[in-house]
């Protein structure tokens, strides 16, 4: 059986090289979409992962503050406990290099005489005098230790100055020494930078204030038991932890972020297992002689299924073979915006480096090869029940096709009616409820394709040789092209959920944003916009700002990472906003600014004057938390509560976001100047003149001076780019349902050769034989696309009412993005005409002499 | 001859065998088939009459000679201009029916009217009009899957005659039957070619058959002699 099993295989590659090719390709794209994904999902880990083991890889413990910094007096306490053998302190900072705006350096200031085998001094240990380095790293202004990876690209040798910046402040570096951080830790981040922590504390503006304590343990002490002794003895302001610890915090941070893109790339292989459907029923329907034949000789059952099943298994590696190194290549291809979208969105590190972890390689080789197994299932066993005789008679082809469409379509009501049952009473409690609710919907949209085929090209009443007579042609070879059509469902379902989804979350976005965005100039830093942190303006710009002809009014944020006190991430922003009635600036009224979904304006506006908070409503959602409720943060000397006075709809982050009176935060928290200032202009200024006069009289400082139109536009271009990596996504998965429909037309360019040759005999003409098939794809796409429709318009609500709550917690209003989806219509027909052409061109090769007595 | 629908002259039809080698099939055949005649072709088989069918319709072009199809020079033509010769010229009917399986009755019928985009309603009542005449009027809206041999072969008839070609080649077409459908289609074949006044040339082995023609030629080693009896 092995040896028929080669040359059936053989001989297939020789007789269908096309086909196979297609089939493989399509095999490997859904291999791709998954190995890409996983590869993006983990490298966003391993970014994180990477920087935290390079920094604190030889520590037990970490001591991190549940405000950004701590004061560096609670050193003595942790080296105080008698399991501590070892405890240094770092501070870090994300700085913003000058005129390269899309590079930034994570500064790691700390202790160069840290008992501990940095790399630092390892490299010290190679120069002639070992602790010159040491000591010009403590003497220098601004010396700093970069990666040779860095120092290539940049072009920076020992001895350069690198001008940064962090907030308003313009700062110099020198480079002082290259170190090899990777080999040491070989997911360093490329963009780190090592400097002595006193100068860091100095340079940042943060003397006395440090960001994190390592801790090295006692040999045998228990790092768990440890870690609760420390907490207990360093207080409520920081939190002491094992780097595993740190590392799950993480990935919780970009768990849905993940999970989403995993759920897309999981369409490309459902796409994909179609497209083995396809492809496997195919080629049995035309070797369904030689089997029957098989079968009459005496194969069994099980010895016929294994057959099929061991083709499709060949067809599976060989799409693995080469969907695994595609999937790499359409990660790096994304990694730029995928990175972009993390530390714009999620965490600092952005993914600069990417590994083919042995696991995804796996995840792939097993996506493959399940998938053309399962795909090669169903036809196989199908086969396998026949009877002999049946396969031998040429009639039974058409036999049965649309016969069950009453029956699947049933099935598909039942599974639907099934799965909401069970979302609706059960399903919605679980976090991964709406995806297999989703997943169930999408399961029963290929069981409708026979009813669909049937309704539609059944009314088709063909009166010349045009789409009617195609759309006929379709539902006679049901069996055969109801998989082509299945796939393009699911994939325009997919497509048209997707740009639903994302049509009205830029929508509510845009109207958030009129109410929000109302001042005429923001001003931020270049370090703030590339890494967020703390990043400051200082105090003499805000003066000059104030002060500035046409200034009308001057308002602050601060935004600050905290904590709730069940260990939740809250961006507390401090605003201090416009407070009066500024006469001919309605639009500065805070109480008409505040984008309410709960609580009252005015009152709102007079419960943040006196200490209360509004909070964002993923927080609402997530922390169950409404007007009236408390929000407890951790504090510096313990918890801080604040009475919530409102909700707000918030899109900045999926966590928690929480707005407070900056003098609340500067009291309460942590005091230190804004990030961000806003300015109101008199009516009647020149926004966009004033724009310029400011960037003139301030060129040279680290600022982004924005007008409102230009603020606006970037927010939604960030937006964008974040949805950019889906578009790649879904062009993956229209290329397997295109690939799909080449595949179904060019099995039957060949199993209609006779019914060709018949019509060329009658005096059709290549070229109509051409656009019967054309329009046989183009049909295919039609088919897809109206199914889509209701697949992708539930899909959406699906994601935008159900998942999109759960994972987010934002509300979204939908919205019909009309002209977005007409252009993917578009293209979804143009696609599916486009690879109706090559079958076209072979089927118009059908010579009209070729009649034998089989044929029809 | 002006009227001539057919003419044939000196055609040689010669089959690469591969190696170089050819088979010879065809080997100097002249003819001439006049308007509204009917002519039957025997011969031995494999001795080239489906190959003189395909000639005659265009279908397959000579390796010498000329075929001259409704006064159009087949050989000089193009496979497009050949193409639509056979549509506007040329009836076809074979020995097994070819009907398309997933159309109706009718609609196979019409299937040649919608090739050469002819008026979709015309066409409609003009493939009831032969269908009621082959005496399958009631089952027009029918499959033609569950049609007997015979029938199928009237459809193919009305099909052949929808849009009143000049010329209905014929191969073999009782070949799939028993004697006495074979008859009946035979009849009507005839009949109805000669009412619409289009000329036949059709083949058959059985002599009683090629007897019902106007005249009968013989294919003979490639050649073509006129008379029936061996
Ligand atoms: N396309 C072709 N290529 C090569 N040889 C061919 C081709 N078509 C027919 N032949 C050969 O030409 C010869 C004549 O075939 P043809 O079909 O014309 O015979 P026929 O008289 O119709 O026979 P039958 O009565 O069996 O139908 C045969 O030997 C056949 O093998
Ligand atoms: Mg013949």
């Amino acid at each position: 059986m092995i040896s028929y099993l080669r040359r059936g295989l053989l001989q297939h590659l020789r007789h269908s090289r096309t086909l196979l090719a297609l089939t493989v390709l399509g095999v490997a794209l859904g291999v791709a979409s998954v190995v890409a994904i996983q590869t993006l999902n983990q490298g966003s880990l391993l970014a994180f992962d990477g920087s935290v083991r390079a920094i604190s890889g030889q520590a037990d413990l970490s001591v991190t503050g549940t405000l950004p910094t701590f004061p560096e007096s609670l050193l003595p306490t942790v080296l105080g406990d008698a399991d501590v053998t070892a405890a240094w302190p770092l501070i870090r900072a994300n700085v913003a290099v000058s005129g390269r705006p899309d590079l930034n350096l994570d500064v790691v200031g700390f202790d160069v005489f840290a008992p501990v085998r940095y790399p630092l001094q390892s490299a010290a240990a190679t120069q002639a005098d070992p602790f010159s380095s040491l000591h010009d790293a403590l003497v220098q202004p601004g010396w700093v230790a970069i990666t040779p990876e860095l120092s290539a690209q940049e072009g920076w040798k020992v001895g350069d100055v690198i001008r940064v910046s962090s907030g308003s402040r313009a700062l110099e570096l020198t480079v002082g020494a290259l170190v090899d951080f990777r080999r040491f830790e070989p997911l360093a981040p490329r963009r780190l930078a090592v400097m002595d922590i006193a100068q860091a504390q100095e340079m940042f503006g943060r003397p006395g204030r440090i960001q994190q304590i390592d801790i090295v343990l006692r040999k045998g002490a228990d790092a768990p038991t440890v870690a609760v002794r420390l907490q207990a003895a360093v207080g409520p302001g920081v939190r002491v932890q094992t780097p595993e610890q740190r590392r799950q915090d993480a990935s919780q941070l970009l768990a849905a972020f993940r999970l989403n893109l995993t759920a897309l790339s999981l369409i490309s292989v459902f796409v994909g297992v179609f497209l083995v459907l396809t492809a496997v029923q195919a080629s049995l329907v035309r070797r369904r002689h030689e089997f029957g034949l098989l079968r009459s000789l005496g194969a069994t059952r099980a010895q016929v299924m294994g057959l099929v099943l061991g083709e499709a298994a060949a067809l599976g590696v060989l799409g693995v073979v080469l969907g695994v190194p595609l999937g790499w290549l359409a990660a790096r291809h994304n990694l730029q915006t995928v990175s972009a979208t993390l530390t714009s969105i999620y965490v600092t590190e952005g993914i600069d480096k990417l590994t083919l972890p042995p696991l995804v390689i796996a995840l792939g080789a097993a996506v493959g090869l399940l998938g053309a197994l399962g795909g090669a299932l169903l036809p196989a066993w199908d086969l396998a029940r026949r009877d002999p005789l049946r396969l031998l008679s040429p009639l039974s082809v058409h036999e049965a096709a649309g016969r069950a469409a009453g029956r699947l379509a049933l099935a598909a009501a039942a599974l639907a009616v099934g799965g909401s049952l069970w979302f609706f009473t059960a399903g919605h409690e679980l976090r991964l409820g709406g995806f297999l609710y989703g997943l169930v919907m999408l399961l029963a949209l290929p069981l409708l394709v026979p009813l669909l085929v049937r309704s539609v090209c059944g009314l088709a009443r063909p009166g010349g040789f045009g789409f009617a007579l195609s759309l006929r042609n379709l539902l006679a070879r049901l069996q055969a092209t109801g998989f082509a059509v299945a796939a393009l469902a699911i994939t325009v379902s997919m497509m048209f959920g997707i740009t639903i989804l994302v049509g009205s979350f830029r929508q509510t976005l845009v109207t958030w944003l009129d109410v929000t965005i109302r001042a005429d100039i923001y001003i931020s830093s270049e370090s703030w916009q590339r890494t967020g942190n703390d990043a400051y303006l200082d105090p003499a710009l805000l003066e000059t700002l104030r002060s500035w002809p046409g200034v009308v009014s001057l308002e602050e944020q601060r935004r600050l990472r905290v904590l709730a006190v069940d260990g939740r991430p809250v961006w507390l922003n401090g605003l201090r906003l416009t407070d009066r009635p500024l006469p001919g600036v309605p639009q500065a009224d805070m109480a008409g600014r505040l984008p309410l979904m709960a609580g009252e304006p005015h009152a709102a506006v007079a419960a943040l004057r006196s200490g209360s908070v509004l909070i964002g409503e993923p927080l609402a959602r997530k922390a169950h938390l409404g007007v009236g409720d408390t929000l407890r943060l951790a504090g510096p000397a313990g918890e801080v509560a604040l009475p919530i006075a409102g909700v707000s709809y918030d899109y900045t982050s999926e966590g928690g976001t929480a707005f407070v009176n900056l003098d609340v935060l500067n009291a309460r928290f942590d005091a230190a100047p804004p990030n961000n200032a806003a300015l109101f202009l008199a009516p009647g200024t020149d926004v966009e003149a004033t724009v310029d006069a400011l960037k003139n009289a301030l060129a040279g400082r680290p600022l982004v001076i924005r007008s409102n139109r230009t603020l606006r536009s970037e927010v939604l271009a960030v937006f964008d780019q974040t949805f950019a990596v889906t578009r790649t996504l879904q062009a993956m998965a229209l290329l397997i349902a295109a690939l799909g429909v080449s595949v179904t037309l060019l099995i039957q360019a060949h199993e209609r050769a006779g019914e060709l040759a018949l019509l060329r005999a009658l005096g059709a003409t290549r070229r109509q034989v051409f656009g019967l098939f054309l329009g046989e794809g183009t049909a295919m796409g039609a088919l897809g696309l109206l199914l889509g429709l209701g697949g992708g318009i539930g899909l959406a609500a699906l994601l935008i009412l159900v998942i999109n709550r759960t994972w987010f917690g934002w509300t979204i209003r939908p919205a019909w993005p009309g002209a977005t989806l007409g252009l993917q219509a578009v293209v979804v027909l143009a696609v599916a005409a486009l690879a109706a052409v090559y079958p076209a061109s072979r089927a118009r090769l059908a010579r009209p002499g070729q009649l034998t007595r089989d044929d029809l | 001859m002006t009227d001539d629908i057919l003419q044939l002259e000196s055609v040689t039809m010669t089959w690469d065998a591969g190696e170089g080698g050819g088979r010879t099939v065809l080997d100097g055949v002249d003819l001439n088939l006049a308007r509204g005649e009917a002519v039957s072709l025997v011969g031995r088989s494999g001795s080239g009459k489906s190959t003189l069918l395909h000639v005659a319709a265009g279908i397959a072009v000579p390796t010498t000679g000329s075929v001259r199809l409704a006064g159009h020079d087949l050989t000089a033509s193009s496979e497009e201009a050949r193409t639509r010769l056979r549509r506007d010229h040329v009836g076809l009917v074979f020995q097994f029916f070819h009907l398309l399986p997933h159309l109706s009755l009718r609609e196979n019928v019409a299937v040649p009217g919608w090739i050469a985009g002819d008026d979709r309603a015309r066409t409609g009542h003009r493939a009831d009009e032969l269908l009621a005449r082959v005496g399958l009027g009631d089952r027009a809206g029918d499959a033609v899957g569950k049609l007997s041999g015979g029938e199928m072969q009237r459809v193919a008839l009305c099909r052949a005659l929808l849009r009143g070609p000049a010329l209905v080649l014929a191969d073999e077409p009782t070949g799939s039957l028993d004697d006495r459908t074979g008859r009946e289609v035979m009849d009507l074949l005839l009949e109805m070619t000669r009412a619409e006044g289009g000329a036949l040339l059709y083949v058959t082995h059985s002599p009683e058959l090629a007897a019902r023609a106007d005249r009968t030629w013989r294919l003979v080693d490639g050649r073509l002699l006129p008379g029936a009896a061996a």
